[in-house]
């Protein structure tokens, strides 16, 4: 799919920027207070525990409310269904106090309902078990009061309750409902669902009990599936969507340049990097996998790909709490990656292979740059095209040598992807690459029972420090998210965590 | 021509049973599990190998394949893993977009390729001739994306005739969106069926017989549609027969540019995630329209030509 799109999107590069001047007004055949909204994709299944895609959890989000969730510029978790929460001094015991809220029939949201939504999430059928399986018991004292008790301290917990997996669901209706809840799910969140037109897209209403005063503002939203990027432009410039997500970036200035759409990039948790297996030679130096950080121009990397969107890396691990400001990327400098490759024994260079996913056209064209910088040090790679099932498999099996691949985070905390892209052994082995730092590994431990504050995160500013030396992969940028709205949305905006909060947003 | 039908359709069991082993044996020989992809990142051996067991993937192959084997017999076409919903039900409801684009622009085709085809033919090597087969093979040139996106910026932003993209909700307004890819797709079967059809009819009007009505008098109106058209037909048939099966799980890019929820983009997302009941079921599916399209091309060809019997 994406193969196709990224086709469609060089060829029609041209035409979409030869447009915006020639737009014509938007018709008002619309209600007002409804948003529309172009996303990329329909959504797969409004069941929380189900795996789920982007336009799935993004969706989610609307519908359901988790006890707390993270504060939009995601720094730290602000109340949710919770107004507030207490954890003990030994860690092992979380306290939450309920708001008063209604689900969208109206009934009360009940300490009952919290409990049994989270024994859900850590049962054998959530695909997200694992985020759930250090509780040890969910008590209700009282309607308003839930009692977690761990099996052993895990600070990460209220982070994976924020996480749109421990969306909170009327026990009763969704007993009643059985399998066909999710085909028309109720949740306490801002919106309901009014109908989900299959590949077409979601129309959600308002929920009249919204336990926020005076919002919703919008009377509804239409998530609208347009898969193609210049589909999407076009139909914002011809008003039929007042706002789109994923806008390509070639397109992104051209865009903005009538003065009736706004553009933006979002600055998400998504990091790029090329892997390295360290199992294999010469990845198993440390020299050869530092010498290939400094033989590529990451800033020239931004500037031909993304359009000068986008942040250098200093580690594989994107910008989030407790990121350390003061941890430099590695510079551009062919001179000390030579040096370092002969210092290896590797003064010719050496022949290799990159991994590429050819469903993602940024990666594709990535490989191409990346080869040509490898080059200059006397580094061949034969570029290994491969679907995205097949380029999954084949890193996860060790059979490879680089690969280009990308990282997202679920939740604000740096602990799912420090465990997913350094600690091993853990289900990931350092994300297949097979580098081990025992150091890392002491302090994923540690970091894990260690109270949320400065000495924790000191221990994820050493592991990254760690990770930025023993460089497992190649760093090379965090992409933003780019998006463009009609100069008559007032609010919208992509969070760090990529979804959007729509109960902010104003129609003019 | 009942018990012609009866026997085609008959022939569907052998060819569909051949198609369900190949495609599953296929799908198991590709790297990638739908388990471990739809886990992605969040998948330990434990979580993966949990899954697995749900999805019945644990399993010996041949029981596997017995278990697709009934679950085609039961209707369901199984169940897709990343849906989480019965194949049949996700079939059903893509199934009218892909159904309603090849009618539409099968009619549009048509509608295109007799009249053109016949005013090349009697215009041979004059400009109108060299007109449309100029037109033509530029438009069989245009990759149909490309094609899409010009129509879109012509007639849905400079000419806002259309809307850009999108399905519509009842039937003017779904004639109303469907109309520029419709229209793509029947450029790109015209272009065949023109050429094919002009062909066809210059070869039949240098016959004896056309001379003989001509001799007796018939006008150019009676000439073509009566001597010339039937007989002329046949070959264009079987071209728009072979495009048409080619639109039913082909139009992806179609299908994306102008966001039809259509058959073709739910198949290529279901090979990208391996997810082997919901690839298997439309393998299925796509093979049975298949074969009813080719039975409606020969039954048109009886139609078209009273000499052809089906037996």
């Amino acid at each position: 799919m994406t193969k196709l799109r990224s086709m469609i999107s060089a060829g029609a590069l041209a035409l979409a920027i030869g447009a915006p001047a020639l737009v014509t007004a938007p018709s008002a055949a619309f209600a007002k207070g409804i948003l529309r909204l172009a996303q990329t994709q329909d959504l797969v299944s409004l069941d929380p525990i189900a795996t789920s895609d982007n336009a799935s959890i993004y969706a989610q989000l609307l519908i359901f409310d988790t006890l707390l969730r993270p504060s939009k510029d995601a720094t730290k978790l602000e109340p949710g269904l919770a107004e507030s929460w207490k954890v003990s001094d030994d860690g092992m015991t979380y306290s939450f106090k309920l708001r008063e809220a209604k689900f969208s029939d109206g009934t009360p949201v009940t300490a009952a309902d919290v409990a049994f939504s989270l024994k859900r999430a850590g049962s054998d059928a959530s695909s997200w078990k694992r985020f759930f399986s250090g509780i040890e018991t969910i008590d209700t004292p009282d309607d308003r009061t839930v009692v977690l008790k761990l099996k052993k301290v895990f600070t990460p917990l209220l982070n994976n309750l924020a996480l749109f997996s421990s969306a909170i669901l009327p026990q009763k209706a969704f007993e009643a409902a059985g399998d066909k809840f999710f085909d028309k799910p109720i949740g306490s969140g801002p919106f309901t669902v009014a109908a989900w037109n299959k590949g077409q897209g979601l129309s959600l209403k308002k929920n009249a009990n919204y336990w926020q005063a005076g919002k919703p503002d919008l009377d509804g939203a239409e998530l609208m599936v347009i898969p193609e990027g210049n589909s999407r432009v076009l139909k914002l410039q011809a008003g039929e969507v007042d706002a789109a997500i994923d806008i390509p970036l070639n397109q992104l200035q051209a865009l903005g340049r009538d003065g009736k759409i706004k553009t933006a990039v979002a600055n998400v948790f998504r990091t790029d990097f090329v892997l390295m297996n360290t199992k294999k030679k010469p990845f198993d130096d440390l020299r050869v996998r530092q010498a290939l950080n400094y033989a590529v121009d990451k800033e020239g990397l931004l500037k031909a790909l993304l359009y000068g969107t986008g942040k250098v890396s200093n580690s594989p691990m994107p910008p989030m709490a407790y990121a350390d400001p003061d941890l430099k990327p590695h510079a551009h400098d062919i001179a000390k990656a030579k040096a370092l490759l002969a210092e290896a024994g590797y003064k010719d260079g050496f022949k290799t292979s990159l991994l590429v996913d050819s469903g993602r056209p940024l990666h594709r064209q990535l490989g191409q740059a990346l080869q040509a910088a490898l080059k200059q040090i006397g580094v061949t790679a034969d570029i290994r095209l491969v679907e995205g099932g097949t380029h999954w498999t084949t890193t996860k099996s060790g059979d490879y040598e680089m690969a280009v691949a990308y990282a997202t985070s679920d939740t604000i905390d740096p602990d799912q992807l420090v465990g997913f892209l350094l600690v091993n052994p853990e289900r990931a082995n350092a994300y297949h690459t097979e580098w081990k730092s025992d150091r890392v590994n002491e302090l994923y431990e540690k970091e894990r029972v260690t109270a949320d504050g400065p000495e924790r995160g000191k221990m994820f500013q050493e592991i990254i420090k760690l990770a930025h030396d023993g460089a497992p992969s190649v760093f090379l940028f965090y992409p933003g998210t780019s998006y463009a709205y009609r100069n008559n949305v007032e609010g919208f905006e992509v969070l760090p965590t990529s979804n959007f909060r729509l109960e902010d947003v104003k129609l003019k | 021509m009942l018990i012609y039908i009866v026997k085609r359709l008959a022939q569907l069991v052998p060819v569909l049973f051949g198609i369900t082993l190949a495609c599953f044996l296929l799908l198991r020989a590709l790297p990638g599990d739908p388990a471990t992809l739809l886990l992605g990142a969040r998948g330990g051996p434990e979580e993966i190998a949990l899954m697995k067991q749900r999805l019945g993937l644990d399993l010996p192959l041949w029981r596997q394949y017995l278990l697709f084997l009934a679950d085609i017999g039961s209707g369901s076409l199984g169940r897709s893993v990343v849906h989480a919903r019965p194949v049949m039900q996700l079939v059903l409801e893509r199934l009218p977009a892909t159904l309603w684009l090849v009618a539409y622009s099968t009619v549009l085709a048509v509608a295109m390729t007799v009249p053109l085809a016949l005013w090349s033919a009697m215009r041979r090597g004059g400009p109108v001739d060299l007109a449309i087969k100029l037109a033509f093979t530029i438009v069989i040139a245009m990759p149909s994306f490309w094609l899409g996106l010009i129509f879109v910026i012509l007639f849905a932003i400079w000419l806002p005739l259309f809307p850009t993209s999108g399905y519509g909700d009842d039937l003017l307004s779904r004639l109303h969106h469907t109309t520029l890819p419709a229209l793509v797709i029947a450029l790109a079967t015209a272009s065949l069926t023109i050429r094919s059809l002009r062909s066809a009819i210059l070869a039949v009007l240098g016959s004896d017989y056309v001379t003989t009505a001509r001799a007796k008098g018939a006008g150019t109106g009676r000439l073509m549609g009566v001597h010339v058209l039937p007989n002329a037909l046949i070959s264009s048939i079987s071209v728009l027969g072979a495009h048409t099966s080619w639109v039913i799980g082909g139009t992806v890019v179609i299908e994306t540019v102008f966001a039809l929820p259509g058959l073709g983009s739910l198949f290529v997302e279901s090979i990208f995630s391996r997810d082997y009941p919901l690839i298997q079921g439309l393998t299925i599916v796509f093979a049975v329209l298949v074969v009813l399209i080719n039975l409606a091309t020969d039954l048109a060809y009886a139609l078209a030509d009273p000499r052809i019997r089906l037996e």
